[in-house]
């Protein structure tokens, strides 16, 4: 059982914040941290790695690593860290890479071969991928065998086929080595497919915390099949208006009628829903 | 969109699918929906919502159709475009819009205050809002 319980004064864009943090984790859960930019993520992370100070206690399996202002030094708490930049060694093959976080060659060959990286294990950083530094950035965050291993934007620099990839590994790990997992991401697709919980974030606070599915469900009533937009034109056609709305990257129309056009205008957020009854999937090739 | 206030009477549940009825002042209403939100149960007030154009209209109809709700309206204001028409219909303090093509009312010689019966698929109501 991890108990986090801190407060921190961080200065963002937006003047002074507080970081205010109240929550417990079950060991072996695989946490997804969300929210905007600035909200605390990462320095939630740096906290918990002892990178940063903060008040107030973090208790991880019945040992304080923060209480009454004593901080257990970020050497000495059980942590695998992964970033969105490798910090490789370059002038350290992959194996040496690993062997100089902790001396077990038995851990750190096993962890190559789970992540596909037997035969680079000669090689030198230079030589690999984006993809494949990330996977040796990954098993060098599981050398320590991490109570907690904590994986800020890992995968964001990574393009999608990688990103799959490495999403599969990194729940490989988590399962295989029962560690309690947090990771940030923006991506709902990869929040989906590896975490059970999903905490956002915004100005510090915890604004939602629950079950993903629950979290990242947009519904508007019981309307499943919900996004927001920008609302672009009102075109009225015959009795009906065609509404034009950006979503994304996309624009799709909506019939509304007249009555309802009322409501809207122009350059407004809006949300579309239609029931999950409604939609229907086609394959791309078709 | 046409929406109405409603009370919920009754949830029926099977795995993740639900068939909620409503209670309106003039009528009773069948909704087909997966995972309903926490906050509803039975006796939950809530804004329903409907599409104008998933509402079918008939007319002197008889025998058997599957629509789960059947409205008996009456037309209260028909406004024709060059294709289509919009159809306000009303009973009591319900109104419900239907968007339906020129064609059709034209074949059922559809007038004001005329009574006609208005279909919509349990899977096309939706809730709108918790009340």
């Amino acid at each position: 059982m991890i108990n986090i319980n801190i407060k921190k004064t961080l200065h963002g864009v937006n003047g002074a914040m507080s970081l205010d943090i109240d929550l417990s984790i079950k060991q072996g859960e695989f946490i997804a941290l969300t929210g905007p930019s600035g909200s605390g993520k990462t320095t939630l992370l740096r906290v918990l790695a002892g990178l940063e100070v903060a008040e107030g206690e973090i208790e991880v399996n019945k040992s304080f690593w923060l209480k009454n202002n004593k901080s257990i030094k970020a050497q000495k708490r059980s942590i695998g860290f992964m970033h969105q930049e490798n910090a490789l060694f370059p002038n350290m093959s992959i194996l040496q890479n690993l062997l100089f976080v902790i001396n077990d060659l038995e851990l750190a060959l096993r962890l190559l071969s789970l992540t596909g990286l037997t035969k680079l294990q000669d090689s030198y950083p230079k030589t690999l991928s984006g993809g494949q530094k990330q996977r040796v950035s990954l098993c060098r965050a599981m050398m320590r065998k991490p109570d907690i291993l904590l994986l800020d934007e890992p995968l964001s620099a990574l393009d999608a086929k990688m990103r799959t990839q490495l999403q599969s590994e990194i729940l490989a790990l988590h399962k295989e080595f029962n560690t309690t997992t947090i990771m940030v991401s923006h991506e709902p697709s990869e929040i989906y497919k590896l975490s059970t919980r999903t905490i956002v974030l915004e100005n510090g606070h915890i604004i939602k915390d629950g079950k993903t599915q629950e979290v990242l469900l947009k519904s508007q009533g019981s309307q499943k099949f919900s996004f927001e937009g920008e609302l672009l034109e009102l075109k009225e056609v015959d009795v009906i208006i065609i509404a034009i709305v950006a979503i994304g990257q996309q624009i799709v129309e909506v019939v509304v009628s007249k009555k309802e056009a009322l409501d809207l205008k122009v350059g407004q957020r809006v949300i579309l829903g239609t029931k999950a009854f409604a939609p229907t999937i086609l394959h791309p090739s078709l | 969109m046409s929406q109405f206030q409603a009370s919920i009477i009754n949830i029926q549940k099977h795995d993740a699918l639900h068939i909620v009825t409503f209670q309106t002042e003039a009528f009773t209403l069948h909704m087909m929906s997966l995972e309903l939100d926490e906050k509803i149960s039975v006796g939950t007030k809530v804004l329903l919502g409907v599409k104008a154009s998933s509402v079918a209209i008939s007319k002197g109809f008889s025998g058997e159709l599957s629509y789960a709700n059947q409205l008996e309206l009456e037309v209260h204001k028909i406004q024709e475009g060059e294709l289509l028409c919009s159809l306000e219909l009303k009973a009591k303090n319900f109104e419900l819009e239907s968007i339906i093509t020129l064609g059709s009312k034209n074949r059922m010689k559809l007038q004001v205050a005329d009574t006609i019966t208005a279909l919509i698929k349990s899977s096309d109501l939706y809730i709108t809002e918790v009340l």
